[in-house]
Formats: C-alpha cells, structure tokens, sequence
C-alpha cells in the first residue's frame, strides 16, 4: 500500500472479488425460478410421405408434414414478467416432436426453432408455419403413430451459472395418417 | 525513462495507507450494494457492473494519489548520531534509514 501500484494492485483485486460476488449473487437470485409458461401448440395439417433419405439407411423412410401454429404471451421483456429478468441473455426456443417406435423407445426431432434476443420480440405468435428442418423417421416408424407429441421448450442463455433446459407446458399428441401421399418421384 | 517516474514520491504514512484501504473499499462496496439493488430492479444485470465500475474509477481517483490528507502522520525518527562515532558505523545506519523510507 506504499507505492501506485500496490494500491492499484489492491484496489483492482478488491473490485473483481466484489464483481465475483455479484455475479454469483445474480446467479443465485434467478437460480431458483421457475420459467415455463403456458404454450399453446396447434397442428392444422400433418400428411406423410415415404421417401429416399440419402443421408440414413438405404431404404425407404417416412418423412411427415406437419403445418402448425404456435401462441405463448409471456415472452415479454418487462419487470413483471417472468422470463426475461436480469439473468437472461436470451432464450433459444425450439419445437420438438417427440414419439416411440418398435426400434427406439424414444425419438426426439427438432421440426423449428428460433432464438429470442433480449429486447427483441415481445410475443410469439406463429400461424401456418412450415417445420424448418425435415421430421425423418429413421425408418417406418411414422406412419400410423398415434402418439407423436409436439413440445415447445427452449434453453435459457445466462449472464452467469446454470443453462436450464425449459419445457413449455402445453403440448399437444396427434396421430400421422395411416397411408402415405401419393408421391411423384423424378 | 523509468528513474524519472521512480523519483516521483508516491508514498504514504502508515496510517495514511490504512485510511486509503479503509476508503476504496468503502466506495467499492457501497457502489455494489448500490448497483445490486439498481440493477436487480431494472433487471438490467449492465447497470451493476457499470455502477461497480463508477465506484472503481473513483476509489482509484481518490487513493492512488499520494493527497495530503493520506500524510499527516509521518513517521518521528529518531535524530542522527553525531558523527562522532566513526564512519564505519555511520555507513549501515544510512542504508537502514532509506529502506524503510521507502
């Protein structure tokens, strides 16, 4: 403490212990909470198709269609609510669809996602919306599923700790068709 | 270059160097508290960080400075021996004095 730069050496370890501290009393303060929100999830078309997938197995493999919408309010970025709060960077939400098969007890494809910055969107609300990525069975398993079960979640990017992983509560089951769409292939 | 920033007196009394911890960390720490709460109720988690910042660059502002204040209570050393003593005593004592002024 005699010279500059002991003080300056003291002072900056001082700072950064206090910054520490807050940090993980900003981890602490959000650890805890509980961030579902109700979602509602709602499939207006779903047809099947079966199909050459050239990246999986050399047979044939269903691929499903699905149109859906998608409404969840409380996305807001406000003091009252309660996904955005000051340990929150931003969300990562994505739609998944999850099933059984005679092979897997559980398959689990991504159909779409979108990630939802901080003072970005306010609500989610997503009518006749196409899946992004293509929902390819790894083989037969789509058809005449009965129970193929669409969830909303999302992964909540911090400033600091934990990364939970959020189901949305609100999902919704619906059956594939029983037959295929007649498919042209050239 | 070097020697002319050394020959800068920088230095504090003891009890100037604990008033100058005692003051950053006051500042450090009530700045915290403040930007805590601040940022807790703006959900802003920034708002601290800029606030424990502001309290930083002020501590630095006021302690790395050798001010006045932090030197009203030099040291009394005790007065030289009369160079009587011969100077191959004189010599170690010389060295001893500049060490601990420093």
């Amino acid at each position: 403490m005699n010279t500059v730069l002991s003080r300056a050496n003291s002072l900056f370890a001082f700072s950064l212990s206090v910054m520490a501290a807050l940090t993980f009393g900003c981890f602490i303060t959000t650890a805890f909470k509980d961030r579902s929100i109700p979602v509602e999830i709602h499939v207006s078309k779903v047809m099947l198709k079966n199909v050459d997938d050239f990246t999986g197995p050399r047979e044939r493999s269903d691929l499903g269609f699905l149109v859906f919408d998608i409404s969840a309010d409380i996305l807001l970025l406000s003091r009252s609510q309660p996904i955005f709060d000051w340990n929150v960077k931003q969300l990562f939400l994505y739609l998944s669809a999850e099933y059984a098969t005679k092979n897997n007890a559980l398959n689990q494809v991504v159909l779409w996602d979108k990630i939802v910055l901080r003072g970005g969107e306010t609500k989610l609300n997503l009518r006749e919306t196409k899946p992004e990525y293509l929902f390819f069975d790894d083989g037969n398993g789509l058809r005449s599923n009965k129970n193929i079960t669409l969830t909303l979640s999302w992964n909540v990017v911090p400033n600091a700790g934990i990364l939970p992983l959020v189901m949305g509560s609100g999902h919704v089951s619906l059956p594939f068709p029983d037959s295929y769409e007649i498919y042209k292939s050239y | 270059m070097l020697s002319i920033f050394k020959s800068i007196p920088t230095h504090m009394d003891y009890k100037g160097q604990k008033l100058a911890e005692q003051i950053f960390q006051g500042i450090i720490l009530i700045s915290a508290v403040i930007g805590f709460v601040y940022g807790y109720i703006i959900e802003q988690f920034g708002w601290t960080v800029y606030i424990v910042l502001a309290g930083f660059a002020v501590s630095c502002l006021l302690t790395l400075p050798p001010w006045p204040m932090y030197r009203k209570n030099p040291l009394n050393w005790q007065p030289a021996i009369p160079e009587s003593s011969g100077e191959n005593r004189e010599k170690p004592q010389e060295n001893l004095k500049k060490k601990k002024h420093k």
